[in-house]
């Protein structure tokens, strides 16, 4: 049985900016994305009849982005927040509204600028939660809950505690996506690493070091959604949408066991997959959502590449790297090359599903891809290949 | 790093969340719990999340709990932060089934793992106030 959005949709352009330390507003990043993926895909402004649009953590967008594209005529409009699982969700919702002529040609734009020029990198990350606010909400800045990374850091130190899984085994994972960054020239951070040297770098909450966590970067990506139909018509290879879902799930305060070694990944996954007609066995390259070290781990088990606990093992020989039997991550991923959110995942996964990858091709039949948002609270999945539905 | 001298650590509570830190400052570790379903909830709601209901009380809590996860804090992000790295973060199960973010306090951090015993203590802020942290539970 065909799903009847299996391959309906297909990315047809993406736009990327310059990404790091570019220090220009987000509205102006966001409109020279949207002009780059027009032009990417061949067709003109007039075409254009959808806009959904993500902003990272500066609020830096908001609805009235059309208004600086000057995008008159659209068919569909609206700003969208599902944090890292954004991307993902903007790709689907894009999807569904060509497959059922809500409009021809959506894009999805995600664009922030966080690094300020004169202030640290993480400044943008951790400010705001010191003072002010409730009594009891400022309560998490005095012990040192400050930003996400206390909260990831111990969900990987439960994993650790629990399942043995060891800092080598995370290193590897920064090690693998660093050695993918030197073959990707967008890539902000290319120089290899070892692992000695991944234990080298500061701590910031144990067990994570710098290298643990995902880059901060200014910039945007666009990525424009069209019928199957339409696309193969189009100035790039069609990568056709084969199938998503999304999985949902927010911590009540309450004692659940599992929801620092489990997310929503698996529900989400499990549909994503069902609706191209495919198995894991079938995928042939990952590209996840790695915000932080222990993010690419607990997606894999979730997603069902190994078995929940075994993460560690599963990715220690490299697996995940240049050569290895699961590309993973195959522009270096948040850690290394951009920091957009879920367009990283996604931006990479329309590069390789188009052959473009250059030194770092990868087989391409069918890429998953993972948005994550919160502690593993908002999910989506994205199904993607240069094949449509058989 | 700075504070001025008459700047808080904490501001001063609402109506809403006073009961907790009215309970600190009687060294009691006092949660929300619902009288219609039991359901026990940190931090403050009007309505139990579970049952909806809106009797939903203050309450003194055991104060003991495990350890569900925890982190080593490396860098200073408050002033109470400072001259006292590394600060053990801690998740704590509390008996009554909320997870409460935390410190962990009187322990060696290389002793500290998931599942371990542990119980509330409090510590005086220098503007004044008392919150709780937790602390291994030596038998
Ligand atoms: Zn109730």
């Amino acid at each position: 049985m065909n799903h009847p959005m299996n391959g309906a949709g297909a990315v047809s352009g993406l736009g990327m900016t310059e990404m790091g330390r570019v220090y220009r507003s987000a509205i102006d990043l966001a409109s020279e994305a949207v002009y780059l993926a027009i032009d990417d895909a061949g067709i003109d402004k007039s075409e254009l009849d959808g806009l959904l649009i993500n902003t990272g953590i500066t609020r830096g967008l908001d609805l009235h982005l059309h208004v600086a594209l000057g995008l008159q005529e659209l068919n569909l409009l609206t700003f969208m927040q599902g944090y890292g699982s954004s991307a993902g969700q903007m790709i689907q919702y894009a999807a569904m509204a060509v497959a059922n002529g809500l409009a021809k040609n959506v894009a999805c734009v995600f664009a922030d600028a966080p690094l300020v020029d004169g202030q640290r990198t993480g400044a943008s990350y951790s400010g705001g939660r010191r003072f002010g606010g409730d009594a009891l909400s400022s309560l998490h800045g005095l012990y040192g809950f400050t930003g996400a990374i206390p909260m990831f850091a111990m969900a990987a130190q439960r994993h650790m505690d629990l399942f043995g899984t060891t800092r080598d085994q995370l290193g590897q994972i920064a090690v693998s996506q660093r050695a993918w960054a030197g073959l990707n020239e967008r890539a902000t951070k290319r120089e290899p690493i070892t692992l000695s040297e991944y234990h080298d770098s500061p701590w910031v909450v144990e067990p994570f070091h710098v290298l643990d966590c995902c880059l901060v970067s200014n910039g945007a990506i666009c990525v424009i959604v069209t019928s199957a139909e339409q696309a193969r018509d189009g100035r790039q290879p069609p990568v056709y949408i084969r199938g998503f879902a999304q999985g949902h799930r927010h911590d009540t305060g309450q004692t659940v066991p599992d929801s620092a070694i489990r997310g929503p990944g698996s529900r989400s996954a499990s549909r994503a997959l069902a609706m191209a007609n495919a198995s894991l066995g079938e995928v042939t390259q990952c590209q996840l959502y790695d915000c932080y070290t222990y993010t690419v781990l607990v997606t894999l088990e979730d997603y069902g590449f190994c078995e929940k606990g075994e993460g560690g093992a599963f990715v220690e020989d490299g697996r995940l790297g240049p050569g290895g039997a699961l590309p993973t991550n195959t522009g270096g991923g948040e850690l290394s090359s951009y920091y957009m959110w879920g367009m990283t995942p996604i931006s990479e996964a329309v590069i390789q599903g188009r052959g473009q990858a250059g030194e770092r091709q990868s087989s391409n039949d069918l890429i998953i891809c993972s948005g994550n948002g919160g502690m593993l609270n908002y999910h989506s999945t994205v199904v993607l290949s240069p094949e449509t539905a058989s | 790093m700075s504070q001025s001298e008459d700047e808080s650590w904490l501001p001063k509570p609402s109506s809403r969340t006073a009961p907790f830190f009215e309970a600190a400052s009687e060294g009691k570790l006092r949660l929300q719990c619902c009288d219609d379903c039991g359901t026990w909830t940190f931090p403050y709601r009007e309505r139990c999340q579970h049952c909806g209901s809106r009797s939903i009380v203050w309450r003194d809590a055991s104060g003991r709990g495990t350890l569900y996860s925890h982190g080593l804090l490396r860098r200073a992000y408050h002033p109470r932060h400072e001259d006292r790295l590394p600060i053990v973060l801690a998740q704590v199960d509390v008996t009554e089934g909320v997870r409460l973010s935390t410190n962990l306090v009187d322990v060696e951090p290389g002793a500290v793992k998931v599942g371990m015993e542990v119980e509330v203590a409090f510590e005086s802020l220098p503007d004044g106030g008392i919150i709780p942290v937790f602390r291994p539970v030596i038998d």
